[in-house]
C-alpha cells in the first residue's frame, strides 16, 4: 500500500493504482470521459486533470499517472476547475447540442459533466462536423458528429471483443472514428461500443425513440440464451422490455454482452407470442381456455406408462423439478430427457465417470487466472461469446498462452501467439489420447496420478495412441502434438475448455473423459486457474443436469423417446419448450415420430413448427416474466425475477406443471421459492442457498470430485472422399438453439442457414460467396447459401443448425461428421 | 476533372497481382512490429496501396483491416490511389510564398489540370503542395521526384512539364 494525500485527506491505495483509482477507492470523485475501468488507460480527454505538488503543481491526467509514496494531489483547485471547463467548452464547440432528440440524453457523460461544471456559454465558435450518419445496419447507429474522440469504442473492440471493427481515421482536426476504407459497419454487433460510448455517437437502433432513459425502470435479470450466465439489466417501460441497459459493475463480465444478450430481447414482447391455449379440433389448432386444455392434458397423462417428456434446458431449476415430480410421481414415467438426450452426456456420463460429479471442475473466473488455455474447437467463441471475451482478455492482457485444437480456424486462433492445431474432423479424442500418451511417455505425470483408479488400464489402452500414429491419421505432425502435451503439462496452471450442444455430437462422454484424463494426469484440477470447463449450451443446461432431468434408472433418453413414439410404445409426448423438428438430428425421423405419437402436448412461447404439430399447445412465459433460478455452465446459481408482469392469459411452466400435479391428485409446491428450499436441501452443492440469499448475486454450487481414469473410445477421423466434403455442424455466430431466431440482433448478424467452405473447395466446385448450392448427404438434400472463408481447411464444410427455414437436420443424422456433396 | 478520373480509378481497381505483396510480407513476417516496413515495401512495389493489398496484408499479418487503414490515413507517406510516375512538389512555405510560389502552383495547374494530391489521368504526374523543402535560399522551389529546381519561374514550369512529358511511360 502507498500513502498519499488527496485533497488534504491522508489516504492509502494499492501500489499499482493510478491517481484516479486511488481517489475513487477513497471516495473522491474525479471526472472522466475517455477512461473506463475495463480498458487500458488512454489519457485522451483531459477531464481528469489534477495538480500534483511534487510535479511543481503541474496539471496532469489522473487516469494515466501512477501513484507514488507521499504524493500530494489536489483534484479541485480553481485552476483545475477552469481547465476542465475549457475542455468542455472545446468539446462543445463541435459537439451538436441536439440533446432533445438524442437517445443518450439522461445517460450522457458529456451532458452530465457540462451540467456539473455549469458550462452554459462558449467563448469560441466553430463549425459543427458534417459527417454522414451510418444507418446501414438495423442495430448500431453511428453519428460521428457527436463524437468526442475518447476512443473507447476502438479500444473495447480491440482489447475485449478482439474484433477491431473501428479505428481512428486521419489526423488532427480531421480525425474521426470509422471502419477501414470508410466502409459501413459490418461486425459481430455485440454492441460493446454502444455500452461504453460517453455520448450519443453510437446508439442502439432498436431502442431509438422508444423511451427517454429516465423513464425506463431497470430490472436485473440473467440472460436466457447460453450457459455463460451473463447478468442483464432490462430497461422496461409500459410493461415492455425496450432495451438492455449497460451496467459496468454487473456480473463477472462487468456488463459485457454479446449480440444476443444485448440485442436479442425482442422475443419477450414479440407479437408472435402465443397468448391462448390451443387445442386441435377437427385437425386445426383452435383457441381454447386453460381449464379445457389442462383437463384434456391431465386426462392423457393419467396412469401413463406410455407417456414421455422432453424439456428445454431454458426452464428454471424449479420448473424442471416440478416437471420431474409431475412425471415421476403423478404420471409414473421415467421417460424424460433434455437436449436431445446426448448433448449433456459430457457431463452426465463423461464427467460423472471421470470426476465423480456431473459438473465442470473450473469456472469462467479461472480463465484469466490460468497460464495456459487449451480450447477444443474454435466454436467455443461462437457458442459462448462472453467466455470468448474472457479468453481474449486473458491472452491479451494477462499473457495467458492459448492452444486451440480444432477442425477449423476461427476467431480464437487469431489471438496473439495462439497455437492452433487444425486436425481432420472427428479426431478430437484420438488427438487428446495422443497428448495423454505423450504426457505419460515424457514422464510429465503428476506424482498423485498413478494412485488414481484406472491408471494402469489407461496407460495400457493408450499404447495404440503414439503421437506419430495419431498425427498421421489426423492430419497433424507428431511434433505439434508433443509440443501441445509438454506445454500443457509444464504450465503451472492450465485449463481446458470445450463446448457441448445439440450440434456437437462428437463432444460426448468420451471427449469429456479424454480431457479429464489430461487434467488428472497432470494434477491440473481442483485449484485456481486449472480444471476442465464444459460450456453447456443453454442458459440452464447445467441446472437440468443438477436437477436430474435426464434419462436415468432405465428411462428412455431423448432419441429413444422419439423412436418409441414411432413404434407406438410412447403414446403421449409432452414437449416443454423444445423444438426437436429443427434442433434434433435426422428431421425425417423426428417428423415421423411426432406424426406417429397419438397425443402431443407442447408448452411454448411461440407456435414453432413442433408446436404446430401438437394436439395441445400451452402458452408459457419467458425468463423475463417468471421467478426462479438458472445454473450457468460453471455452476453459478442465479436468481431471476419478473421484469415485466406476464399477460394474464399466460401461465409459467411452473404453474402449468403444478396445476397438472393437482389435477392428477397430487400436492404441489406453492411457489418457486418454497420449491427451491427443497432443491437446496437435496441437491449436492446447493446446500444453504435460497432465493433470498441469491437475490443480490448468484452463488457457485460447490463441486466435490472423485477422480478416476476412464479409457475414452476414439473414433476414426473422417477424411473427405473424392468429390465429397466432410460437413461439421455447430453453432453460428451468436445464435443459441432455435430461440435466437426470434431476436432481432442475432437474426441481423446471421439471418439464415449457410454452408461454409474453404476458398480452395469453392474454386474446385466453382462456387462463389452467396451462391445457392445444393448440399446432399445419404440422409437427403437441401439448398443452402454458400459462404467462402479462409478459416475452413480444404475438404471440410461447416453448417449451423438453428434455422427452421433451413433445417440442417434434413441432411444431418447426428453423426459428428457427415459426408456431403455440393453442387451449384 | 482529374478528381473524377482518380475516383474512377479507385472504383475500378485494376487487377492486382498479390505476389509482389507476398514477397514483401515474407521478408518481414517474423519481424516484431512489421506493419510499417511491410506497408512501405508494398507501397514501393505497387506505387500506392491498393485496397485489396491492404486486406491481404491484414490477413497475412493478422492485423485488423481497420488498424491498417488507421495507419495508412495517419501518415502522409501512404497513398491509397495510384500515383503518377513523376511527383511534382511545389513548396508553398514562407520563403517560397514571398517569392511567388502561388504563381508557380497556378501555372502547373493550368498546364496539367491537377491540384494538390491529384494525379493526371495517364498516371504521368502527381501534384503536391508542400510546406517546406528546406532549401529556402533557392525559393521559389519545386521538385520532380528527386530532382530539385530552384529560383522557379513561369517559363521554367513550361520547360519542366515539357521535359517530363517527353520521357516515355513504361
Amino acid at each position: 500500500m502507498v500513502n498519499l494525500i488527496i485533497d488534504d485527506k491522508q489516504v492509502t491505495a494499492p501500489k499499482d493504482s493510478t491517481i484516479y483509482d486511488a481517489a475513487k477507492l477513497n471516495g473522491i470523485k474525479i471526472p472522466i470521459l475517455c477512461h473506463d475501468k475495463k480498458l487500458k488507460p488512454f489519457g485522451a480527454c483531459r477531464m481528469c486533470l489534477v495538480e500534483v505538488e511534487q510535479m511543481k503543481g503541474r496539471q496532469i491526467p489522473a487516469c494515466t499517472t501512477p501513484i507514488t509514496e507521499g504524493m500530494i494531489i489536489r483534484t479541485a483547485t480553481p485552476e483545475i476547475i477552469k481547465a476542465r471547463e475549457l475542455v468542455l467548452e472545446l468539446l462543445l464547440l463541435n459537439h451538436p447540442l441536439d440533446c432533445p432528440v438524442c437517445d443518450k440524453a439522461g445517460d450522457c457523460d458529456l451532458q452530465n459533466l457540462t451540467y456539473d461544471y455549469k458550462v452554459d456559454s462558449n467563448r469560441f465558435s466553430d463549425l459543427k462536423f458534417q459527417h454522414e450518419i451510418d444507418y446501414n445496419n438495423p442495430l448500431i447507429e453511428r453519428d460521428m458528429n457527436r463524437c468526442v474522440l475518447c476512443g473507447k469504442c476502438v479500444r473495447i473492440c480491440d482489447e475485449i471483443v478482439s474484433y477491431g471493427a473501428l479505428t481512428f481515421i486521419d489526423r488532427g482536426i480531421e480525425t474521426k472514428i470509422g471502419c477501414e476504407f470508410e466502409k459501413k459497419l459490418d461486425c459481430e454487433f455485440c454492441g460493446s461500443c454502444i455500452s461504453v460510448c460517453p455520448v450519443g455517437s453510437l446508439l442502439a437502433r432498436p431502442f431509438k425513440f422508444k423511451s427517454r432513459f429516465w423513464a425506463l425502470t431497470k430490472h436485473n435479470s440473467v440472460c436466457g440464451y447460453c450457459g455463460t450466465g451473463c447478468n442483464l439489466t432490462l430497461g422496461v417501460k409500459d410493461n415492455k422490455v425496450l432495451t438492455t441497459v449497460y451496467d459496468e459493475n454487473q456480473g463477472f463480465h462487468k456488463g459485457q454482452l454479446c449480440v444476443r444478450g444485448r440485442f436479442g430481447y425482442q422475443f419477450i414482447n414479440s407479437d408472435k407470442r402465443l397468448t391462448k391455449p390451443l387445442i386441435r379440433k377437427n385437425g386445426t389448432l383452435t383457441e381454447s381456455t386453460w381449464d379445457e386444455a389442462l383437463e384434456l392434458v391431465a386426462g392423457r397423462l393419467k396412469g401413463g406408462s406410455a407417456v414421455a417428456a422432453l424439456a428445454t434446458p431454458r426452464l428454471t431449476n424449479e420448473e424442471l423439478v416440478v416437471f420431474k415430480k409431475l412425471l415421476l410421481d403423478s404420471v409414473g414415467t421415467k421417460n424424460f430427457d433434455h437436449a436431445a438426450g446426448y448433448a449433456h452426456a459430457a457431463l452426465t456420463e463423461g464427467f460423472a465417470r471421470s470426476f465423480g460429479t456431473s459438473a465442470s471442475s473450473a469456472s469462467i473466473l479461472d480463465i484469466q487466472k490460468s497460464d495456459l488455455l487449451l480450447v477444443i474447437k474454435t466454436d467455443s467463441y461462437e457458442t459462448h461469446p462472453v467466455v470468448g471475451f474472457e479468453v481474449n482478455m486473458a491472452v491479451k492482457n494477462k499473457g495467458v498462452k492459448l492452444s486451440v485444437l480444432s477442425d477449423k480456424r476461427g476467431k480464437l486462433s487469431k489471438l496473439p501467439h495462439a497455437q492452433t492445431l487444425v486436425h481432420l474432423p472427428g479426431s478430437e479424442v484420438a488427438v487428446l489420447n495422443a497428448i495423454a500418451k505423450t504426457i505419460i511417455d515424457e514422464k510429465l505425470v503428476n506424482t498423485h496420478a498413478a494412485s488414481v483408479p484406472g491408471y494402469a488400464e489407461l496407460e495400457k489402452a493408450l499404447s495404440a495412441f503414439s503421437a506419430e500414429v495419431v498425427a498421421a491419421q489426423c492430419g497433424l505432425t507428431a511434433a505439434d502434438i508433443k509440443k501441445l502435451a509438454t506445454d500443457y503439462a509444464s504450465a503451472e496452471k492450465a485449463m481446458i475448455i470445450f463446448p457441448v450442444g445439440q450440434a456437437y455430437t462428437g463432444h460426448n462422454a468420451d471427449l469429456a473423459s479424454a480431457v479429464a484424463n489430461l487434467a488428472i494426469l497432470t494434477g491440473k484440477y481442483g485449484k485456481e486457474g486449472c480444471g476442465v470447463l464444459c460450456l453447456s449450451e443453454k442458459n440452464n443446461s447445467q441446472g437440468a443436469v443438477d436437477m436430474g432431468f435426464y434419462a436415468q434408472n432405465g428411462g428412455l433418453n431423448g432419441l429413444q423417446i422419439l423412436d418409441a413414439c414411432t413404434d407406438g410404445t410412447v403414446k403421449t409426448l409432452f414437449v416443454a419448450g423444445e423444438n426437436p423438428l429443427t434442433s434434433y438430428p435426422n428431421r425425417s425421423k423426428v417428423k415421423k415420430a411426432l406424426e406417429a405419437v397419438e397425443f402431443l402436448i407442447v408448452t411454448e412461447l411461440f407456435l414453432t413448427e413442433t408446436a404446430a404439430m401438437a394436439d395441445v399447445v400451452l402458452p408459457v412465459c419467458s425468463f423475463a416474466e417468471k421467478t426462479g433460478t438458472f445454473t450457468s455452465a460453471d455452476r453459478r446459481v442465479q436468481y431471476v425475477k419478473p421484469a415485466i408482469s406476464k399477460n394474464s392469459q399466460l401461465k409459467t411452466d411452473f404453474e402449468v406443471f403444478s396445476d397438472l400435479i393437482v389435477k392428477l391428485g397430487g400436492q404441489s409446491s406453492s411457489t418457486p421459492a418454497v420449491l427451491f428450499g427443497e432443491i437446496a436441501a437435496t441437491t449436492p452443492g446447493y446446500t444453504g442457498m435460497s432465493h433470498e440469499s441469491l437475490k443480490s448475486e448468484g452463488a457457485f454450487a460447490a463441486v466435490s470430485m472423485k477422480p478416476a481414469f476412464v479409457v475414452p473410445q476414439a473414433t476414426a477421423s473422417v477424411a473427405a472422399e473424392a468429390g465429397k466434403l466432410a460437413l461439421v455442424t455447430g453453432s453460428a455466430l451468436y445464435h443459441s438453439g432455435t430461440q435466437s431466431q426470434y431476436g432481432e440482433g442475432p437474426m441481423h448478424v446471421c439471418p439464415e442457414g449457410y454452408i461454409e467452405l474453404s476458398r480452395a473447395d469453392a474454386s474446385t466446385y466453382k462456387i462463389a460467396e452467396n451462391d445457392l448450392v445444393t448440399v446432399s448427404s445419404a440422409e437427403g438434400s437441401m439448398q443452402l447459401k454458400a459462404k467462402v472463408t479462409p478459416r475452413m481447411p480444404v475438404g471440410v464444410a461447416f453448417a449451423p443448425y438453428h434455422f427452421t427455414a433451413a433445417p440442417i437436420n434434413t441432411i444431418w443424422s447426428g453423426a459428428p461428421v457427415t459426408l456431403v456433396s455440393v453442387a451449384k | 476533372m482529374s478528381k473524377v478520373v482518380a475516383q474512377q480509378a479507385e472504383e475500378q481497381e485494376p487487377e492486382v497481382d498479390l505476389i509482389k505483396a507476398d514477397q514483401v510480407i515474407d521478408k518481414y513476417i517474423d519481424l516484431p512490429g512489421n506493419l510499417m516496413p511491410v506497408l512501405q515495401g508494398v507501397q514501393d512495389a505497387y506505387g500506392y496501396i491498393p485496397r485489396i493489398v491492404a486486406d491481404h496484408v491484414a490477413e497475412r499479418l493478422n492485423v485488423y483491416p481497420s488498424q491498417i487503414y488507421g495507419v495508412l490515413t495517419f501518415y502522409a507517406q501512404f497513398h491509397l490511389k495510384p500515383r503518377g510516375k513523376f511527383i511534382i512538389r511545389v513548396c508553398v512555405g514562407t520563403a517560397c510564398h514571398v517569392q511567388g510560389a502561388q504563381r508557380i502552383k497556378e501555372t502547373f495547374f493550368n498546364l496539367l489540370h491537377i491540384a494538390h494530391t491529384e494525379t493526371s489521368a495517364d498516371l504521368r504526374f502527381t501534384f503536391e503542395e508542400v510546406a517546406c523543402l528546406g532549401a529556402c535560399g533557392m525559393a521559389p522551389l519545386a521538385m520532380v521526384n528527386d530532382d530539385t529546381y530552384g529560383k522557379m519561374t513561369v517559363q521554367k514550369v513550361d520547360e519542366i512539364v515539357a521535359k517530363y512529358s517527353a520521357i516515355p511511360l513504361d
